[in-house]
């Protein structure tokens, strides 16, 4: 079975910037030669990064040899890019057609005065970002949300604490057993 | 897998082999259990489900089940869903899957061998 | 002592008929007899059920138990277990079906087997990580055929001759794509999948890719054998990620099994394949822009011609499909084009795969042959709408495409038929909206949703659609103008026409399609700055307000009454509805059903709760009246006593007028007291409410019958400067089959007002009764009541259609009326000119009706029967003679024979004429009528003024606690008890029992108090 790999930046907390646009250096090297590269190349700097910092742009502008500008209209063109940067989750509240039927609103509404921020913000603590999207294909268990990769189904406003708290307390084990093993060492 | 497929005779012979590997895989086993993982079956609790069934089976020393994986069967509001195949080859469905679900399922169907009707949408 | 009632159908479909369901029927047959059930358990042979593969196959209802693979022997054990004992016979490996009605509701064996898979013929069946179990199904065979008996012409070829089209949007010829690509010069070509699968509501290319990604690679090589193309890319949106993963797992097997790469079977072509995601813009599935995202650019579409099979990705031809349409090809190939060109219609050929989502009770993927009719696919292979609701209308094609109303239930889907409505096929999404859906703020979603994905290149895409959104926003928010729709509809007309791409030209169809199917409801938002549906926020204070048809201030009463202050929740009540008590006894209670407390567990018993209240009032207080000396002087006539009638009498004298009510029978009340039998409606408690009428300087005239004692003419004549008719529709319908006019052949509304009004009425011993409505089921139970011995109600739909309110249908049979649905009086049967009984139809469920429902149509297998009677009470609907009422009066009446007024005032075609209620509506509910009179009043006032004075109309707040965040009640809802069956099967008792105070107090507060409104201001719109 294949199982994706953490798409976030969570694994990556601790590498220091360097390291990062180490890693960008690789993925550019990769695609240099290819045809259309551009895409690709900011979808996996954004994995990386978790959001697509300035810094990071310019080096891809340089990389695959196209104009800041460009790099930076197809940033601002698609809305899975980000140049700010993101919460520890992304939360991802569908809207589609189905959704809405089903009270998708609802659930925005009720997840906005939890989270105490609006569509496209993130928590001061950085852990939530909030995004609508519209319509993951989970349409015949609307409302759905999606938190990182995982799908939500059927969510109601009374049950989003409890889903929310699942990446809390998930966070929470890990840095637990962080601080565990290096007081260990 | 790392042969490489030369020709249209290279392809029947591996179709039949894959025939050959899937009843042999199936024919001592007797059942198998499908569960449908596709985003809204994951979405739903498909993972769970597995899980539940190889915990369960082992539990009570199944060995005549072979347990596999498809892609959504189409009826998302039933999902978690698994489509159980007996030894005479009829299937049924199970859907709306919780652990309390799937012990049943293994505990009447799978080991005294009459489905459980409650929770069947379909054969 | 309760009849047995039961059916037993037995299929008789040619299939079950090969596998012995004749002898299977003649065993059923002797065993009934043998235990004497013969009477009480009626055998049918029914047309197909469908699961043919598993007969003869036979329904037991009303408990909906399926059996399978019966053989004669079986019959023995059903009869004496199941029909006897009641005990279903596990041994025959039956199945309860979810719905346990007369017709076969076998819904998710219907689902799987009312398909045809082509497209997802592996999904689900096969393990998508493993490529053996795709080979051992055929796989890769259609592509070795391919590359090693066929030229790339006579693929395209064998794609053109399937008749395949386009899966993705408006369903180009795929063979004719196939093969301006090969004929196209140059010698790089691509192989394109769009799986950018942007429809909201749309998923089956997310299914086949996640479940078998297989079919689609194979496809694709087969295509770029056919094309001449060594490349090709899947563009797949990054919402999707387990299809990615499965893609790509499967492509790097494809290439290690060497059937990606050089030299692909030992042949000498080459071709490969890579994945490229999407970014988040929906703009992206149209082709031009995809091509451009892959080439790593703003994904920004362009104009055509240059058609992409000359100048595609990086300008070479490219052909474009998505995955749907690549999942066919291998079947195509391997089963023959003729083969796929058999199904469907002529110009639709092979399956389409649709997503049923919304108010469906089987969501999901469904693949069924094109040209299947709409209902079919909703509801034998969807189950129907959840909840009881209705169903309003099926959105199909997403944010492309548009709605298709009840009416059309019966199309079929097809290219051609979808696009005749206003729709389009699009990908596939198809959403079941019910009765809770507004369509003015559906089509504001997808008018935002496209202009929120617009990209910006084309003006009348980019300003268009802006201006179109703020039109419909404005009116969802109740400040819509007269002349909105039509500029809507002109603005949608030029973007359609001016728009650079696809998704520009079609952004305005679904309000097109909206405008075009639900006028009215964008009519009654911007006149009546209300939202039927009670969706819009703007329009709708609380769900079940919405729904009420004379406006009660719902939530208020409920919690005054949690407060026990019952005086006051009273009069916010007569606020809007002068007839509390008569309400919480008949009222249709349409607020429970939309009441928003169902979405936690069950909808607040309103009617309970008002029931309560009433219970709690020992003299009437008057409501606030505004003396206005003028306005006495001025004289009204209302025309009929009934519940329109009087109120808008009440309503009139709270204006300071005194008009005066003229009524043919000798009591006021209308069909409340000559119709609704006294168990439902005490008498005294429908007269304390008349009477407080009359307090308030309402004079009412009895034995006056308008036509008879006085004309409309003889009223102007004597100085009335107004008159309201409202005399109801006061008219049995005829049954028009033979012998109506045998003796013992009554109608309902002529019996139930003889039994009402005199006291009296004949009843026969064996009576049936004819309908399915509430007056049938008065009759039916007043019938009980007198002393017949069997009453039987005959219905010609099933008991799901059946309009009479559940609750009195459920009551009906607890006291002992047996009711035959699927049956369609023929003649009545008279000897000597009495009537001895009614001939009788089978019937079944054919096709749709412009009412959305299945029309009944008889059962040509099925033998007439006769059912005994010595009485026969014709329910089917009432009628009213405008003619004897209105005289030479140039009044312009309906087509349904009533009168025609507006929906805002009651106006008829005459300044002076006002119309509401059954003589306007039709038929319609006790609080429909209370309402129209609400209205009839103000427009009087309007008329006779120039101004309107509705001062009940403001809003207005109640003061009762409320914490916003403290978690809602537990409770659950509280039912009314009934008096036991014995203690009112003989007499005209009321057998609603009231709740007790801490019962009543209990369930109002379960209100959710969607009235409320914490910050006094309205929401600002945040994005």
């Amino acid at each position: 079975m294949v199982e994706k790999e953490q798409g976030c930046c969570c694994c990556e907390e601790e590498a220091s910037e360097e390291e990062l646009l180490a890693r960008l250096d690789g993925i550019i090297q990769e695609y240099k030669d290819k045809p259309g590269a551009l895409i690709p190349v900011l979808q996996q700097a954004q994995a990386v990064f978790g959001y697509l910092p300035d810094v990071a742009l310019r080096k891809i502008s340089l990389g695959l040899d196209k104009p800041y500008s460009e790099v930076a209209g197809v940033v601002g063109f698609y809305s899975f890019f980000s140049t700010h940067p993101r919460g520890k989750h992304m939360i991802r509240v569908c809207l589609g057609t189905a959704c809405y039927v089903r009270g998708g609103k609802q659930v925005l509404d009720e997840l906005k005065h939890r989270l105490s921020i609006d569509v496209g913000e993130t928590t001061p603590d950085r852990v939530f970002s909030l995004d609508v999207a519209r319509c993951f294909g989970a349409c015949g268990l609307a409302p759905a949300i999606m938190i990182d990769d995982n799908v939500h189904q059927r969510v109601k406003p009374a049950r989003l604490q409890q889903i929310l708290d699942q990446y809390i307390d998930e966070d929470q084990a890990r840095a637990d057993k962080k601080a565990e093993s290096k007081a260990k060492a | 897998m790392t042969d490489k497929i030369k020709s249209p005779k290279d392809l029947l012979a591996l179709r039949e082999k894959a025939r050959e590997a899937i009843a042999l895989r199936s024919g001592p086993k007797e059942i198998t259990i499908t569960v449908h993982m596709g985003t809204c079956g994951i979405a739903a609790g498909a993972r769970n489900v597995l899980a539940s069934l190889s915990r369960s089976l082992e539990q009570e020393g199944v060995s005549n089940v072979t347990l596999r994986q498809a892609g959504c069967a189409g009826l998302c509001d039933r999902e978690p869903m698994v489509t159980l195949s007996d030894k005479a080859g009829k299937e049924y469905r199970y859907g709306k899957l919780t652990d309390e679900r799937v012990q049943a399922i293994v505990q009447k169907h799978v080991i005294q061998g009459s489905p459980v009707m409650e929770y069947l949408i379909g054969q | 002592m309760k009849t047995v009632h039961s059916h037993v159908l037995v299929c008789a479909g040619a299939g079950c008929v090969a596998s012995g369901a004749h002898a299977v029927i003649a065993a059923l047959e002797e065993s009934l007899r043998k235990h004497n059930l013969n009477k009480e358990v009626e055998l049918v042979s029914t047309g197909c059920l469908g699961p043919c593969a598993i007969g003869p196959v036979a329904v037991v209802y009303p408990d909906g138990v399926f059996y399978q693979g019966l053989k004669p022997e079986d019959a023995e054990e059903i009869v004496s277990e199941h029909l006897l004992k009641g005990r279903p016979v596990s041994r025959l490996n039956f199945k309860v079906t979810a719905t346990a009605q007369i017709i076969p509701a076998l819904q998710e064996i219907n689902f799987f087997q009312q398909q045809q898979k082509i497209v997802l013929r592996n999904c689900g069946v096969i393990d998508p990580t493993n490529i053996e179990e795709y080979i051992a199904r055929d796989g890769y065979q259609a592509l070795a055929r391919v590359l090693t008996e066929m030229t790339p012409e006579e693929v395209t070829d064998t794609v053109k001759k399937s008749g395949l089209r386009g899966r993705g949007g408006a369903g180009f010829l795929t063979g004719l794509k196939w093969e301006f690509t090969r004929k196209a010069p140059g010698d790089k070509k691509y192989v394109l999948c769009n799986a950018d699968e942007g429809d909201p509501g749309a998923f089956m290319d997310r299914s086949v890719l996640e479940g078998d990604p297989h079919s689609v690679i194979e496809a694709m090589i087969i295509a770029g054998y056919g094309i001449g193309s060594d490349q090709g890319y899947v563009y797949v949106r990054a919402e999707y990620p387990l299809a990615v993963d499965r893609l790509q797992n499967a492509l790097n097997q494809a290439r290690e099994m060497g059937l990606l790469g050089n030299n692909i079977m030992g042949t000498k072509f080459n071709f490969d394949l890579e994945i490229r995601m999407g970014s988040g813009a929906f703009v992206c599935g149209e082709e031009t822009a995809l091509m451009r995202s892959i080439e790593g650019k703003r994904g920004e579409p362009r104009p055509r011609p240059p058609f992409p099979a000359i100048q595609g990705l990086w300008e070479k031809p490219s052909l474009l499909n998505n995955v749907e349409t690549y999942a066919n090809i291998p079947v195509i190939f391997n089963k023959g084009a003729e083969w796929y060109a058999s199904i469907g219609t002529e110009k639709s050929k092979g399956t389409k795969v649709f997503a049923l989502a919304g108010a469906v009770n089987n969501t999901g993927l469904v693949e069924v042959p094109v040209g299947t009719p709409l209902g079919e696919i909703i509801y034998d292979i969807g189950g129907g709408i959840p909840n009881n609701k209705k169903f309003k209308a099926a959105q199909i094609g997403g944010p492309s495409g548009g709605c298709i109303p009840r009416e059309h239930l019966n199309v079929p889907v097809d290219y051609e038929t979808l696009t005749e409505l206003g729709a389009i096929m699009g990908s596939g999404g198809l959403i079941v909206m019910d009765e809770d859906t507004c369509m003015v703020d559906m089509a504001r979603f997808f008018l935002d949703f496209v202009q929120d994905e617009s990209c910006g290149k084309c003006v009348p895409c980019r300003v268009g659609t802006k201006r179109m959104l703020e039109i419909v926003t404005r009116i969802c928010e109740g400040k819509g103008e007269e002349g909105d729709v039509e500029k809507l509809i002109a603005l949608g007309q030029q973007i359609k026409d001016t728009a650079l791409c696809g998704l520009g030209q079609t952004a305005p169809n679904p309000v097109l399609s909206t405008i075009r199917h639900f006028r009215e409801e964008y009519d009654i938002h911007i006149r009546e700055k209300r939202c039927p549906a009670g969706v819009c926020p703007a329009l709708v204070r609380a769900p079940c307000m919405s729904a009420c048809p004379a406006n009660v201030y719902i939530p208020g009463f409920v919690s005054l009454v949690s407060e026990k202050r019952y005086a006051e929740a009273l009069r916010v009540h007569r606020d809007s509805n002068p007839f509390a008590s008569v309400c919480a006894r008949v009222c249709f209670h349409t607020c429970e059903d939309k009441c928003r407390r169902s979405n936690l567990d069950d909808a607040v018993a309103i009617r309970g709760i008002k029931r309560f209240m009433v219970e709690q009032e020992v003299t009437i207080q008057l409501p606030e009246m505004r003396e206005n000396e003028t306005n006495a002087k001025r004289k009204v006539a209302i025309i009929g006593g009934g519940p329109a009638g009087l109120t808008c009498a009440y309503f009139l004298a709270r204006l300071g007028y005194q008009p005066k009510v003229f009524e043919s029978a000798p009591r006021p009340g209308g069909m409340l007291v000559q119709c609704i039998p006294a168990y439902r409606m005490p008498r005294e408690e429908l007269a304390r409410e008349i009477r407080m009428i009359e307090r308030m300087g309402v004079e009412i005239e009895t034995n006056k019958s308008l036509g008879k004692d006085f004309t409309l003419q003889q009223l102007r004549d004597e100085g009335y400067e107004a008159v309201f008719l409202a005399v109801g529709a006061p008219a049995g319908a005829k049954l028009r089959i033979a012998n109506e006019d045998a003796q013992g052949v009554y109608d309902s509304i002529e019996f139930l007002r003889e039994y009402n009004l005199r006291g009296s009425a004949a009843i026969g011993k064996k009576v049936v009764v004819i309908g399915g409505g509430n007056a049938a089921v008065d009759a039916a139970r007043t019938a009980v009541r007198l002393g017949a011995e069997s009453v039987t109600i005959l219905y010609r739909r099933t008991r799901d259609e059946m309009p009479a309110y559940k609750e009195e249908i459920e009551e009906a049979e607890n006291e002992g009326v047996i009711i035959k649905t699927l049956v369609a009086p023929q003649e009545i049967v008279s000897k000597g000119g009495k009537v001895a009984g009614v001939r009788c139809n089978h019937m079944w469920l054919g096709d749709f009706d412009s009412s959305g429902r299945r029309r009944p149509q008889v059962r040509e297998d099925g033998d007439s029967f006769v059912e005994p009677a010595d009485q026969v009470i014709a329910a089917v609907g009432q009628s009213l003679d405008t003619k004897s009422l209105l005289g030479d009066l140039p009044v312009k009446t309906k087509l349904n024979g009533f009168v025609a007024s507006d929906a805002l005032y009651g106006r008829t075609s005459l300044d002076w004429l006002f119309a509401g209620g059954d003589t306007a509506d039709g038929p319609s509910s006790v609080a429909e009528a209370i309402g129209a009179g609400e209205r009839a009043a103000v427009g009087i006032d309007l008329y006779l003024t120039g101004e309107e004075h509705a001062f009940w109309r403001e809003t207005f707040d109640v003061d009762t606690e409320f914490d916003p965040d403290a978690d809602p009640s537990d409770a659950p809802r509280a039912e009314m008890k009934l008096l036991p069956e014995e203690r009112r099967v003989h007499n005209f008792n009321e057998v609603e029992m009231a709740y007790t105070e801490s019962v009543a107090v209990r369930e109002a507060r379960r209100c959710l108090r969607c009235d409320f409104r914490s910050c006094g201001t309205e929401k600002s719109a945040s994005h």
